[in-house]
């Protein structure tokens, strides 16, 4: 085997340029600049602004809260959209259409129109409440706009197909003759579904988990529109600083806040997903 | 089938019809009331009518708003299927390091913070002394956009035959025109589907526009927002009806050309 | 001895075309038994219906004893091996082998056991911890063996196993299965196209075509003794020589062809349009006295086979006459040649003509 001497760069990799440069400048460097800032002060290196945001309760009780609806989100999003993905995968003709329909169309329609819809819904006079009644599982009407019910419920209807769809593609992947090897090896239902679909299905259910959790803490306009100014996320305290209280500063500690989370989340999915990898 | 087989599948089919009764109720509520005659957003609507959707032209900002929309959307999705076309056969086709890694790079404007990607943008631009609203905007979109190009069609390319390029060739087509004839219509259905998410996602973004805006120059979603916040009444409904229809049909041509199956691939 | 599996007209039809029509099959413990035939003629159908994967319309499978026809699979204590082998992706080569084991709750001790001396007996112990995604087609086989047969089913169906493999590996593949299941006394059925494979490795053979089995026997009535045109032409060779009787007596016929007159056996009246059938090797070249049916023809073509010869002569539209020997004779072999060809009578068997 010849060494291999510097080889000459690839012509065709000079293609990438100027997309990598691109975003390089206008969204990498920008990033880099705002996690620079948050560490600088007018004489130099500091963490006091850090150091302040971090000795107030308050934001505390902002990252908590950001932390527990996105897991709440996630998880709603997880119960309903895992048999969903299945049923989804097993459909054919009409019903999927149907399907496919009601999970694309949302997604194609936009979180302001959503998010306002569901204003309407969670009202103390809204359909669900009315619904509800009639059902009898409520006695009087109840008001879920503003809590963090409606909250979920709200982000949950929005983020429900980033959960759905990539499981989806999982599941459509397992083949079928390993349950039926399962079933002729003497394994009951049960046990064929926890020891071979749900394994085969765990690359899908972490990339649905990490998209809804990123996506759920970074949301701003479903808790503008759902919760109100009494309950902070990170983002909404973002949005606050940014645009009514004026105040950069404060606006871009929480904002540099918020991307070390989600830079943690990406990371820590990587290395989850590699670890799935390597056990299988 | 046994009974615990039978009982999984009523299980999952159950909760699929909760989740499309659950995914459809925003769309389904929205349209009901823009057909409501009360100005109050009960539901079911005391009478029927069509008087917001005459309120529709006289509405203030709305046509400016929506205009300024499509344009960004159209052109931050054009500028991304370029840069993102010739990036993605450079990953495809190069042979250099660090692929993997400018592919995650160039996906990652996805999985961030939208809010943090805009208060950024809006100070790197500050620095640089950009404060032109207008192309400030359309920069920042093309950051939305080249995510959802890249995507798709990184994975059209890598599932491309490119033996298929110098069969053309040997059967007499140029090295352009075997492009033409072969490559370009492979990609089209990663580049119609590509296109179209990223066009909608250009349309749908509050996050980073909310950075970019005066008064003369707002997109659609910040318009919408501020409505309803200023002035709830069903019009926010029927300009919300009329998006739904354009998402309809966007489907329609969708699943026309490349089948909804494979829009669905994600 | 009743016989261990008893399929009783099992039926079962797929968007109103009838796949099965009512089969009826008995395999004795210990044996192994074919169902050959060409794609589409039921074999599979019937070997998901006898593991439990398919309802049949209608019909009864009992196994030692039991009705097992309402049972699901996972109850059936029947093995399959798939035709795709359909190994657990993520899990080992020993996980999978144990995966039968470990759903029945067996003991931590026997299971590594078992799984060990598998793994032993189809040569894989040296993969054991090797994830299955690595492994090549006959590899792949071989673990897909092991697990069936680990959890000691009462039955094993294979369902074209070594329909992927070349043919070098398929050869070693057969021998070896065989010798696995005369091993552990295990009762098989196999599922194939290839008459070959049938015919080397089956106790008895069923040869099945369009949903109705239409000879069960062994291998060698089979080829010499074919019940029907359609096993004639599946399984082996065969010329055709067609004609109509003009003789019928006990057991034997005599037909006039353009040829001459042939003598066969079959039970066919005077008069009916008939064929002759004969296996290729059962003919000679040359006239031999004593052979009974002589008839002179013009060869084609001479195909070179490496251990044996096949003459190809020409015959009436419809008709065939292929020669297989040896070696050429020491005759002038040119296509155009007229060459005498004689056959015995009780080589030959004669058919009804199917209405044309």
């Amino acid at each position: 085997m010849r060494a291999r001497a510097r080889e000459p760069l690839d012509p065709v990799g000079w293609l990438a340029l100027p997309a990598v440069a691109y975003l390089l400048f206008i969204y990498a460097l920008p990033l880099l600049l705002l996690l620079a800032h948050a560490v600088m002060g007018p004489q130099g290196f500091t963490l006091a602004p850090l150091a302040a945001f971090f000795a107030d309760p308050f934001n505390w009780q902002v990252i908590a809260n950001t932390l527990r609806i996105a897991a709440l989100v996630t998880l709603v999003c997880l119960v309903i959209g895992y048999p969903t993905a299945f049923a989804l995968a097993w459909s054919a003709g009409w019903t999927q259409v149907i399907l496919l329909a009601a999970i694309i169309l949302p997604l194609s329609v936009g979180v302001v129109v959503k998010a306002f819809a569901w204003q309407i819904v969670l009202r103390r006079d809204g359909v669900l409440s009315s619904a509800m009644m009639k059902l009898g599982l409520w006695d009087e009407p109840l008001r879920l706009l503003f809590t963090e019910t409606g909250l979920v419920l709200g982000a949950a209807n929005v983020f429900l197909p980033f959960m759905i769809l990539p499981i989806y593609s999982v599941v459509k992947l397992i083949d079928p003759r390993l349950n039926e090897a399962g079933a002729t090896l003497g394994a009951t239902p049960v046990y064929r579904f926890r020891r071979v679909v749900l394994p085969l299905t765990l690359p899908g259910v972490v990339t649905g988990v990490v998209f809804v959790f990123s996506l759920s803490i970074a949301m701003y306009v479903i808790p503008s529109l759902l919760i109100g100014d009494r309950f902070q996320t990170l983002a909404t305290l973002i949005g606050r600083s940014f645009l009514f209280m004026r105040n950069e500063q404060l606006g871009s500690t929480t904002a540099t806040v918020l991307l070390v989370l989600a830079v943690a989340v990406v990371v820590g999915s990587g290395v989850l997903a590699r670890r799935l990898g390597r056990s299988a | 089938m046994t009974r615990a087989e039978q009982g999984a599948t009523v299980a999952v089919w159950t909760i699929a019809s909760i989740a499309v009764i659950f995914l459809l109720t925003p769309l389904v509520v929205t349209i009901a009331v823009s057909f409501g005659s009360s100005a109050i957003f009960t539901l079911p609507p005391p009478d029927w009518s069509f008087r917001w959707y005459a309120r529709l032209a006289a509405t203030r900002g709305l046509l400016p708003a929506l205009i300024t929309s499509v344009e960004i959307a159209a052109l931050s999705t054009l500028v991304a299927l370029v840069l993102g076309t010739l990036c993605s056969i450079a990953l495809v086709r190069g042979r250099f390091p660090g692929r993997e890694a400018i592919s995650t790079f160039l996906v990652s404007p996805l999985m961030l913070p939208g809010l943090v990607i805009g208060i950024a943008m809006l100070q790197g631009f500050r620095a640089v002394g950009l404060r032109e609203v207008w192309t400030s905007l359309l920069i920042a979109h093309v950051v939305i956009t080249m995510p959802f190009v890249v995507r798709t069609v990184l994975a059209a390319l890598s599932l491309f035959d490119f033996s298929l390029i110098d069969a053309a060739r040997t059967l007499g087509c140029s090295y352009l025109a075997a492009l033409r004839k072969v490559l370009a219509p492979a990609l089209a259905p990663a580049f119609l589907t590509s296109g179209m998410f990223a066009f909608l996602a250009s349309m749908d973004n509050y996050p980073i526009s909310i950075f970019f805006t005066d008064a003369w120059t707002k997109t659609l979603p910040i318009q919408m927002l501020q409505y309803v916040e200023e002035s709830p009444d069903p019009t926010i409904a029927a300009i919300s009806t009329g998006l739904i229809l354009l998402a309809v049909a966007a489907l329609f041509i969708g699943d026309r050309l490349v089948g909804l199956r494979r829009l669905a691939d994600f | 001895m009743s016989d261990f599996l008893v399929i009783t007209r099992a039926a079962k039809s797929f968007a109103g075309a009838r796949v099965l029509d009512g089969v009826d099959l008995g395999v004795k413990r210990g044996e192994f038994v074919s169902l050959l035939g060409p794609s589409g003629c039921g074999k599979t159908t019937l070997l998901r219906i006898v593991a439990g994967l398919l309802a049949p319309d209608a019909g009864t499978v009992r196994l030692d004893g039991e009705d097992i026809t309402a049972r699901p699979p996972h109850r059936r204590d029947v093995g399959v091996v798939f035709q795709n082998y359909a190994l657990f992706p993520h899990l080992t080569v020993a996980e999978n082998v144990a995966f039968g084991l470990a759903a029945r709750r067996a003991p931590r001790e026997r299971i590594r056991a078992t799984v060990a001396r598998f793994l032993d007996l189809v040569h894989m112990q040296d993969f054991a911890d090797r994830s299955v995604r690595a492994l090549s087609g006959g590899q792949q086989q071989r673990v897909a063996v092991a697990r069936a047969l680990a959890v000691g089913p009462k039955l094993l169906l294979l369902d074209e196993p070594f329909s992927a493999l070349d043919r070098k590996l398929r050869e070693t593949m057969q021998i070896e299965l065989k010798r696995l299941l005369r091993e552990l006394s295990t009762t098989a059925v196999f599922v194939t196209h290839d008459q070959d494979e049938a015919l080397m490795m089956s106790d008895r053979i069923a040869v099945i075509s369009r949903g109705a089995i239409e000879q069960l026997a062994d291998p060698a009535t089979i080829y010499h003794r074919p019940a029907t045109p359609f096993v004639l032409g599946f399984v082996g060779l065969s010329t055709r020589i067609s004609g109509s009787v003009i003789e019928a007596h006990e057991g034997q016929v005599v037909l006039s062809t353009p040829h001459g007159r042939l003598r066969a056996s079959g039970s066919l009246p005077p008069g009916a349009k008939a064929f002759v059938a004969v296996r290729p090797e059962r003919i000679e070249v040359a006239p031999t006295a004593g052979k009974g049916n002589q008839i002179e023809l013009p060869l084609r073509d001479v195909v070179f086979q490496g251990s044996k010869v096949q003459l190809h002569f020409d015959v009436a539209e419809g008709d065939r006459v292929i020669v297989e020997a040896a070696q050429l004779p020491n005759l002038r072999i040119e296509p155009g040649a007229r060459l005498r060809l004689s056959f015995a009578a009780a080589d030959a068997i004669a058919f009804q003509s199917e209405s044309s």
